[in-house]
């Protein structure tokens, strides 16, 4: 990272710990929400951004995290437990789908994850005994941790920062090992990094269960924030934000992730004025986006630096990167 | 066994409409990489377009017919050269995300512009029921088995016996050597798209009368599309019709015989059995790995 | 005593065309096997049927005595067996060292180990060491990209040997590089065979640096061996002369 960049990071965090002192209920909503979106879209980043790979389903893992702990919590499973149980259930199954789906060259994985947010979808929906069905589960509550309660809007709000600090540190931590190079080899060079012992299938592998199991620790805060869920909430529309939040940020940088969600979550209100044509305007957004910068916002953000500066001192990481190539 | 024909014939009314849309999918994606994530949408949308002229003045026939132009027009040629051109070169996961966002696009459109509730649309010939071997058959089901049949049969004699179909097979198989074959490859794969704009046309004329000219439309067709192509074997155009007709097929038999809330659900159990155990389609070969 | 690769009656087809038709052919510990041919005579496609990127028609690739016919590149690297590639495959992104960090990781214990353990996988050392050989020093923290043709080259075939392989198969390393870079890259070969440690194969067009290098010579014209044998008897050999006049 940059010293430059370091700065902002910093500032950045500043901004997150000191925010909801100074706003009103539904604005410490609004940057509860961006945190744990964050984290459902940095899984997604895994997934897509490093290992290339397209993901429709991360709604779905959003939304089978929150029934686990909706369902769990209120019969006296302890969050954490029911929040490391979303995570892995949600790991465990994306193993599952991606195994067969990523045996084959062709973009698979988008079908099968198209097709497997449907199932979810129909599975929630019509099994009322275990998810109440259309008519949602409501109330879950706020968790205890080691005696301090965090239910008030600001204590949760810090709860879900700090489970975002620790998510990103490990993430982090995971980019920085072998594993990050290998991810980059995948990336720029699948056929050479074969050549050199690396089993691109195991890795892509991994970083989709890994990214699938982020959209379930996201989907276990968000059912105790939003207090009431429904089969809707985690359909297609869902998996859509999650993919273009990553997009907007710039996919394959690290704070992709984080400037993504942002933009999701105020774009809403500043599009208000466009009176429900929103979607259509969103959906154009982004076809122009893909046209002209692929690389969102982080991308654009280093093509001005290298403009700046001149040379080039990171590697551009995004694998839709200008230039990147068939 | 009345009932059974029954289903059998809309089956395979439903199943030729979807090999269309298949075939239409799996000419882009062989001849260009592109995969049409919007290829549903290209099917909802030219019903919108006839209605319009309908609207304007036009009877049946003729705005059947601007139906046509118009798709040609917007998601044949503005299609590619506006979206898919621009973006080729970056690669097949921006021009996926691309048609992923077009889908959305295309969706709101018709909702926006055209209206949020299902509109009716008039069928191509007055349903009368025809009475074969005890089984009542609507006449609507058999024209559109003919109509989708008689298309069929025509993209097989355009592919196999017109030099310019010889042309397109061929630029599909193998861009490379066919550019060095002197086969103008860039033309050729202009026709493919506007071969797909037909194809959907016909498509979204054929289904419109039963499903209604709905704005959603696009996703079960979009995806009945995806799961065809992937029974038949991705890289396949042989693949795709028998993935369309066993897909519409199944689909209508499971539809007598499996609760209504999980109808959505077969198709899709169908293709994360395909991708599970035989991930090359029935006509498809495993891949070769590229060097 | 088993040779260290032994292809029996390889073929590969592609719709029509044969590319190479039942070829069979040995390679001894130790030595450094030349195969060489016109265009288009199927030395590359032989290359990636042995390697494990196409899959061959019919016949059978031994590695050590085990059939390894249609494994996975990453399978058969695990094996010992490496590769440089014609068209240069390093990764511009990364630092000459981190490159060669990469080449060698995946050896390094087990995917859980490499995630919780060192980030360099515990290669520092040996990445210097190679570095070292190569003489690359000067470059070890600059990108891949920027390093010249000739530098990359010597790179790439740093790369295949940071695993310590048992088996080494270039494919056309000497195309492009220029003459001294040439003959440094065939010394630089020629000492890390001479260090007792692997079997090279080598692709090449460029006959001087064939017949210099290798100890032993295979001649391949339109899918099938024509000829064999030491170098120089290779060069005065009618049949080999005529295919490469005859194309």
């Amino acid at each position: 990272m940059t010293r430059t960049g370091a700065i902002i990071v910093g500032l950045g965090a500043i901004a997150a710990i000191a925010a909801p002192f100074f706003l009103k209920p539904f604005g410490i909503f609004l940057i509860s929400t961006w945190v744990v979106l964050t984290i459902a879209a940095i899984g997604l980043n895994l997934t897509l951004g490093y290992a290339g790979q397209i993901s429709l389903a991360q709604g779905a893992f959003v939304g089978i995290g929150a029934y686990t702990v909706a369902l769990l919590t209120p019969v006296g499973v302890p969050f954490f437990i029911a929040f490391l149980a979303a995570g892995l259930l949600c790991f465990a199954v994306g193993w599952l789908l991606g195994y067969p789906a990523l045996r084959v060259q062709h973009h698979y994985l988008a079908f099968v994850t198209l097709a497997f947010t449907t199932l979810v979808f129909l599975v929630l929906r019509n099994e009322e005994w275990l998810t109440n069905g259309i008519y949602g589960i409501t109330g879950t509550p706020r968790p205890t941790l080691f005696g301090w309660k965090a239910t008030a809007a600001r204590d949760f709000y810090f709860l879900c920062l700090c489970v975002l600090a620790v998510l990103s540190l490990a993430i982090w931590w995971m980019l920085r090992s072998p594993w990050g190079r290998a991810f980059v080899a995948l990336r720029e060079n699948p056929i050479r990094a074969l050549s050199l012992g690396l089993d691109t299938r195991r890795y892509t592998l991994m970083a989709f269960a890994i990214g699938s199991s982020l959209g379930g620790l996201s989907g276990a805060l968000h059912a105790p924030l939003v207090q009431f869920i429904e089969p809707n909430s985690f359909a297609l529309g869902l998996s859509f934000n999650l993919l273009l939040m990553v997009i907007v940020g710039g996919s394959g940088y690290f704070f992709g992730p984080f400037v993504g969600a942002l933009i999701a979550v105020l774009l809403p209100e500043w599009l208000r004025i466009t009176q429900g044509y929103y979607l259509l305007l969103y959906a154009a957004a982004i076809m122009v986006m893909m046209a002209f910068c692929p690389s969102g916002v982080l991308g654009l953000v280093e093509r001005a630096r290298i403009a700046l500066v001149g040379r080039r001192k990171e590697p551009a990481t995004s694998t839709l990167a200008e230039g990147a190539g068939p | 066994m009345a009932s059974f024909i029954q289903l059998l014939v809309s089956g395979l009314a439903t199943g030729a409409i979807y090999a269309l849309i298949a075939v239409g999918f799996t000419l882009l994606w062989q001849t260009s990489q592109t995969i049409n994530f919007a290829q549903g949408e290209f099917v909802m949308l030219p019903a919108f377009f006839v209605l319009g002229a309908m609207n304007a003045g036009a009877p049946f026939w003729l705005a059947a017919l601007i139906g046509i132009a118009l798709s040609i027009v917007i998601l044949g040629l503005l299609f590619k050269v506006v979206i898919v051109d621009p973006m080729l070169k970056y690669g097949v996961l921006p021009l996926v995300i691309s048609t992923i966002a077009l889908s959305l696009f295309l969706k709101e459109s018709a909702k926006d512009f055209y209206s949020s509730q299902a509109q009716p649309f008039p069928a191509l010939v007055p349903p009368t029921d025809v009475h074969i071997f005890e089984a009542v058959i609507s006449s609507q089901s058999l024209v559109v088995l003919a109509i989708a049949i008689l298309t069929v049969v025509a993209l097989n004699l355009l592919l196999n016996k017109t030099r310019v179909g010889r042309q397109m097979q061929a630029t599909a198989q193998n861009p490379t050597l066919a550019r060095i074959l002197g086969i103008p490859v860039r033309q050729m794969v202009l026709y493919t798209f506007l071969l797909n704009a037909v194809l959907v046309a016909i498509a979204s004329i054929l289904v419109s009368p039963i499903y209604l000219a709905k704005f959603t439309n696009g996703e079960t067709l979009g995806m009945a599309a995806f799961i065809a192509a992937i029974i038949g074997g991705f890289n396949q155009v042989r693949g795709a019709i028998l993935g369309g007709i066993i897909l519409g097929v199944l689909d209508n038999l499971s539809a007598a015989y499996i609760s209504s809330q999980y109808r959505g659900a077969f198709p899709l159990i169908i293709l994360i059995i395909v991708i599970l155990f035989r991930p090359q389609g029935l006509l498809g070969r495993l891949e070769e790995r590229t060097v | 005593m088993t040779s260290v690769l032994a292809v029996s009656n390889l073929r590969k087809t592609f719709g029509g065309i044969t590319a190479v038709d039942g070829v069979s052919f040995e390679v001894r510990d130790g030595e450094i096997l030349g195969i060489i041919g016109p265009n288009g005579s199927g030395k590359s496609t032989l290359f990636n049927c042995v390697l494990g990127q196409l899959r061959p028609t019919s016949g059978e690739v031994r590695i050590d005595g085990r059939l390894t016919t249609g494994m996975r590149p990453c399978d058969l690297n695990r094996l010992g067996v490496s590769r440089t590639f014609q068209l240069l495959q390093v990764f511009p992104q990364l630092s000459v060292r981190d490159n060669l960090i990469l080449a060698g990781q995946e050896h390094q214990g087990s995917m859980a180990s490499r995630l919780f353990g060192r980030s360099d996988a515990g290669l520092g050392g040996a990445a210097e060491k190679m570095i070292e050989f190569f003489r690359l020093s000067h470059l070890a923290d600059e990108q891949a990209g920027s390093l010249s043709y000739g530098q990359q080259k010597l790179l790439d075939a740093a790369m295949a040997f940071m695993a310590g392989p048992r088996l080494v198969l270039l494919d056309e390393p000497a195309g492009g590089v220029n003459l001294t870079m040439l003959g440094n890259l065939r010394e630089r070969l020629q000492a890390y065979h001479a260090e007792g440690k692997a079997t090279f194969v080598v692709i090449e067009h460029q006959m001087e640096f064939v017949m210099a290098l290798c100890t032993r010579v295979l001649v391949l014209a339109e899918g099938r061996i024509i000829a064999e044998g030491a170098p120089h008897e290779i060069r005065r050999n009618p049949l080999v002369i005529e295919a490469y006049l005859g194309h």
